[in-house]
């Protein structure tokens, strides 16, 4: 029997908001996909865009960026810098014709165990959908 | 176009016209000989001709002998003028009064290390020039009289000659706007076009302006002249450079299309260490972060079947991309000092320009403008989140927040 495919995607989770909402996901014994490696951080406004490039070079499947809603930011602003960040790496990404697919971004607060649960299968399952990141065969990379 | 680019003023500016009979350099150099003499200026920040070579080396200069080697618009761009200028003044200010001679590029690579906080502008007159490009170094360096009479051609015709680089040839950006509200330099020299007969000295700032009143040189003379042939080039090349972005493009896309495009480099990170806005003191690319053990090799060889060294040579450049494209001023300086000859400065020019566009943001065009990823609005690009959250009732409450 050929073995399914589970992708590889790396979460970057904010310690107040997302993490939190994972971890309350968890508690409530919500299904999450096993295809998630999380990485907690102090704030979303950690992220350097090298640390998503770096992970989808190295070929993960899949990068998510989380933090709180905005507004809702613990040091008041971290997450509004996370969204331009993005807004650069998906520029580059589109200019070069990267697969932008793969990276996104969402908002998690601490109480949204469901939504955390709900974002990340949907994005596991269009990951799967698309397959094996084609980055990861290119010796030459 | 961005917004800065828009504004308009309702009192047209005016420049100090200087005849030009020998030539539009011996005019310019004339001009700053003069500040030398009458101490207007301190001191002048100029790209000399090196004895023996044929190369160009920024020369700090009081003395007015060395100013006949000087060349306010070399026909090679050696070392970026921004950078010279944020080395001189990234520990504090100075206490003289200087002037520094740049193409619009450079210009602008030093207003973006200004807002990075690596460059102190008081003090400083910066003066700009319009530019017609730059001839590939390396070129310039095989064969000089043959490279600086086709420079001289270039900059007789203003147009993009085949003898410029690549990057000069589509760069509409090649003069600076002189608009008072929205300043970049504080004094621009327009030439004028196809006519040789004068050059526009034209003051920006009230920095700018002390300096022609030093001198005594009244701004009287209309730009209407150098404005309309500055937009007629800027329209050809703008032209030129849609459709060499558009072939281009076709040409790096998708991951293998990339990953050809930089399969030359050996990783010697030319092209980061003469970047003006690669500023970091220390980059992640050249830390002990990069090397791995032993182990870590195999591990990565056995998932890919083979290891290329040196390792992540792409994701050097797309790292780079990633963090300076915002800024990028498409001065070439990467490509000039690249051994292999990939067209770096193209593909960084591209990428630059798309984000640049998502933002709304040109680097270095204005003083006053903060860097785009400095700055935030607390109700935008609300698309890129997961699920789109940006019904009007939630940015309402937002705003009542604040």
């Amino acid at each position: 029997m050929e073995k399914e495919y589970t992708p590889q995607i790396i979460g970057f989770l904010c310690t107040w908001c997302s993490y939190t909402g994972a971890d309350l996901a968890g508690v409530s014994r919500l299904q999450i996909p096993p295809s998630i490696r999380v990485i907690r951080l102090m704030c979303s406004g950690r992220i350097d865009p090298l640390f998503v490039t770096k992970a989808f070079i190295s070929g993960s499947d899949g990068v998510m960026m989380m933090g709180c809603h905005p507004g809702d930011c613990h040091y008041q602003k971290g997450n509004y810098y996370t969204r331009r960040r993005y807004k650069t790496i998906n520029s580059v990404f589109e200019s070069l014709h990267l697969d932008t697919e793969r990276i996104f971004l969402s908002w998690v607060s601490a109480s949204e165990g469901v939504k955390y649960a709900h974002v990340t299968k949907e994005f596991s399952d269009k990951i799967t959908g698309l397959g094996p990141n084609p980055v990861k065969k290119e010796i030459f990379l | 176009m961005t917004a800065t680019e828009n504004i308009k003023i309702e009192k047209p500016p005016k420049g100090a016209s200087i005849p030009a009979k020998e030539g539009i350099k011996k005019a310019i150099l004339g001009v700053f000989k003069k500040a030398l003499e009458t101490e207007a200026l301190d001191a002048i920040m100029i790209p000399v001709k090196v004895p023996e070579t044929e190369s160009y080396a920024w020369v700090l200069l009081k003395d007015t002998t060395l100013l006949e080697n000087a060349d306010p618009l070399p026909p090679v761009m050696t070392i970026q003028g921004g950078k010279v200028l944020s080395d001189l003044t990234k520990h504090g200010k100075i206490n003289k009064n200087i002037a520094a001679v740049l193409r619009p590029c450079e210009t602008r690579a030093a207003v973006e290390l200004f807002k990075l906080k690596q460059l102190h502008f008081e003090n400083i007159t910066l003066i700009s020039i319009d530019c017609p490009g730059a001839i590939p170094l390396s070129e310039y360096l095989a064969e000089p009289e043959k490279s600086k009479k086709s420079f001289d051609n270039v900059l007789d015709k203003w147009d993009g000659d085949d003898a410029v680089r690549k990057v000069c040839q589509i760069c509409y950006r090649f003069s600076l706007p002189t608009l008072t509200n929205a300043p970049a330099s504080d004094l621009h020299i327009g030439l004028s076009g196809n006519t040789k007969d004068d050059v526009l000295l034209i003051p920006v700032t009230p920095k700018g302006e002390k300096i022609l009143e030093r001198l005594d040189l009244k701004a009287d003379s209309s730009l209407q002249k150098w404005e309309t042939k500055i937009k007629e080039i800027k329209k050809i090349k703008s032209q030129r450079r849609k459709k060499f972005n558009h072939d281009f493009k076709a040409n790096i896309s998708g991951p293998e299309k990339f990953t050809a495009v930089f399969d030359g480099c050996i990783n010697c990170h030319n092209c980061q260490s003469v970047c003006p806005i690669c500023y970091c003191q220390q980059c992640y690319f050249d830390s002990a972060t990069t090397k791995l053990s032993s182990e870590d090799y195999f591990r990565r060889a056995k998932e890919r079947g083979a290891l290329r060294f040196p390792l992540d040579t792409i994701l050097f450049h797309l790292g780079r991309m990633s963090h300076m494209a915002l800024s990028c001023v498409s001065c070439g300086a990467c490509e000039d000092a690249c051994p292999m000859s990939i067209s770096v400065s193209q593909v960084f020019s591209l990428v630059g320009e798309q984000t640049q566009q998502a933002f709304n943001y040109t680097p270095g065009i204005n003083r006053e403008e903060s860097l785009a990823l400095q700055d935030y609005l607390e109700d935008e690009f609300c698309e890129v989140e997961t699920p789109s959250e940006c019904e009007p009732t939630n940015s309402n409450e937002v705003k009542e927040n604040v």
